[in-house]
C-alpha cells in the first residue's frame, strides 16, 4: 500500500531535497509540498497519508490548524530534540509523532508509514511516558470485565509500550495486517475506535512494565 | 480444504556474492522484486540470534545490503527461520576435489548467464543448476548431503511454522538458491500450503 505524503517545508530547498528524498523510498508517493499553512488546504490527499513537518520551531497552534485542515493525515513534526513536556503538548495538539532530525532515511520512511496510519511515532521509551502523562489527564473510564485472548494481550501490551504496529508486528513475528485484525478485535472488546483510547485504556491497567512506572513520578 | 484456506508461500532463490556483479540479476534487481512482491513476512536464513543481536555481517550480502534494510523501512516483516549457519560448500580431496571445483565453474557460468530473476528460479537454468548442486554433494559424500537434508529440513519446519502461526499472511521465503528447489518440493507435501512462484504471490 502507498502512504500519500505532503511536504512542509519554509524553504524551497528543504521542500525539493525532501521531495527527492523520499519520493525515491519504497511505498511512500510524495503528493506535493507546501510553504505555508494556507497552501495545506489545497491538497487532497488519497489515504493513508502523512504530512512532514520541517520548520525551525513547531508550534502546537500550527500543528492545531493542521491538523483541522487535513483531518485524516499523520501528523510527522521533525525535532532538534525530544523534550516530554514539548512532545505531551504537540501530541494533544493533533501531531501523530514525533522524530528527530538525525534519524536515519530508513527509520524516517517508516516513521511516515506508521503517521499515515495513525500510530503514535515516537521513540518506544518516550511513548510510553506521554501516553502515561495523557492517560493521567483521562476521565476514569467506567469498570467492566474484558476476555482477551493471551495474543491479544501481547499485542496490547506492545501497544502500551508505544509501539507501531510494525514493530507489534516484528516483535511477534505476525503480519502487519494480523496486528491490525488482532486491534480491531481490541478495540471492540474494549469499546474504544482508536488505538490511542486503547492504549490510554491499557495504561490506566497497568500494561506498562513497573521499573518504567516507577521513572515516570515526575510527569506532571 | 478450500483454496483460501491454505497459506500463500513462495520461495525466491538468492546468489550470494553474484548479486555484486553486474549480471541481471544484480542487488538492485533483487531489491526491485521484494518491493513489488511486497510479502507480508520475509523469511530468512538466519538464526533468531543472528536477528536479535543486530550482528548481520555473518550473513550474504543480499540480506546485509538490500533485504533487511528494505524490510526496516516497510511494513514487512522479517522471520528468522535458520537453525544454524548454512552449510559449508561441498569439498573433497583428489579427483573428486576437482570435479567439484569444475562443477561449481559450470554453476557460476549458468547463473551468471541467466538473463533475469526468472531464470535462476525457474526453467532449464535453474533445473541444470540443481542438478550440479546436487552432483557436487554427491561427490563430496554422504557428510554434505546429510548437512544439507539437515539445514533444508529445518528451513522447511520453520517456514511451517510461521505459515501456521499467521496463516492468512503472504510469506516469502528467500534462501540461497541452491535450497529452494528442495523447501518448495517439501512445502508442496503439506496440503494447507499453497506454493506459488514468487511472480503470483
Amino acid at each position: 500500500m502507498t502512504t500519500y505524503l505532503l511536504v512542509f517545508a519554509n524553504s524551497n530547498l528543504h521542500r525539493a531535497a525532501w521531495q527527492a528524498l523520499l519520493g525515491s523510498q519504497p511505498g511512500i508517493s510524495v503528493a506535493g509540498a507546501a510553504g505555508e499553512l494556507a497552501q495545506i488546504a489545497s491538497f487532497q490527499l488519497p489515504s493513508p497519508a502523512a504530512i512532514l513537518v520541517d520548520v525551525p520551531s513547531v508550534q502546537a497552534e500550527w500543528v492545531r490548524e493542521i491538523r483541522a485542515t487535513l483531518a485524516h493525515a499523520g501528523l510527522l513534526l521533525l525535532v532538534d530534540s525530544y523534550d516530554l513536556n514539548e512532545t505531551i503538548d504537540l501530541l494533544r495538539a493533533g501531531a501523530t509523532g514525533l522524530i528527530v532530525r538525525d534519524s536515519s532515511v530508513g527509520d524516517l520512511a517508516r516513521g511516515i508509514i506508521a503517521a499515515s496510519r495513525g500510530e503514535i511515532v515516537l521513540p518506544q521509551q518516550l511513548a510510553t511516558k506521554a501516553l502515561v502523562a495523557l492517560a493521567r489527564g483521562e476521565a476514569g473510564q467506567e469498570e467492566r470485565s474484558v476476555s482477551l485472548t493471551e495474543r491479544e494481550q501481547e499485542v496490547l501490551y506492545l501497544l502500551a509500550q508505544g509501539h507501531t504496529n510494525k514493530d507489534i508486528a516484528q516483535s511477534l513475528f505476525l503480519s502487519v495486517r494480523t496486528v491490525e485484525a488482532h486491534l480491531r478485535n481490541i478495540y471492540g472488546k474494549l469499546s474504544v475506535t482508536s488505538r490511542t483510547e486503547a492504549a490510554l485504556w491499557a495504561v490506566n491497567r497497568g500494561y506498562v512494565l513497573k521499573d518504567q512506572a516507577a521513572s515516570l513520578g515526575d510527569i506532571t | 480444504m478450500l483454496d483460501k484456506e491454505r497459506t500463500r508461500i513462495a520461495v525466491l532463490g538468492t546468489l550470494a556474492e553474484f548479486h555484486r556483479e553486474p549480471i541481471p540479476y544484480d542487488m538492485s534487481a533483487l531489491l526491485e522484486l521484494v518491493v513489488d512482491i511486497s510479502p507480508d513476512l520475509l523469511c530468512l536464513d538466519m538464526t533468531q540470534e543472528q536477528w536479535l543481536s543486530g550482528l548481520f555481517t555473518d550473513l550474504p550480502p543480499e540480506y546485509r545490503e538490500a533485504l533487511l534494510p528494505l524490510a526496516h523501512q516497510t511494513d514487512i516483516v522479517v522471520v528468522p527461520i535458520g537453525g544454524g549457519h548454512p552449510p559449508v560448500k561441498p569439498e573433497a580431496g583428489g579427483w573428486r576435489g576437482k570435479a567439484i571445483e569444475w562443477l561449481r565453474g559450470q554453476i557460476g557460468s549458468l547463473q551468471r548467464a541467466a538473463p533475469s530473476p526468472d531464470a535462476i528460479n525457474q526453467g532449464w537454468r535453474h533445473h541444470a543448476a540443481n542438478w550440479l548442486y546436487s552432483a557436487t554433494r554427491r561427490l563430496a559424500g554422504i557428510k554434505a548431503s546429510k548437512a544439507i537434508r539437515k539445514h533444508t529440513d529445518h528451513l522447511t519446519e520453520e517456514a511451517l511454522n510461521v505459515a501456521r502461526r499467521d496463516p492468512n499472511a503472504r510469506m516469502l521465503v528467500v534462501v540461497n538458491v541452491q535450497y529452494c528447489h528442495i523447501i518448495r518440493e517439501r512445502l508442496r507435501a503439506y496440503k494447507d500450503m499453497e506454493v506459488l512462484s514468487y511472480t503470483d504471490l
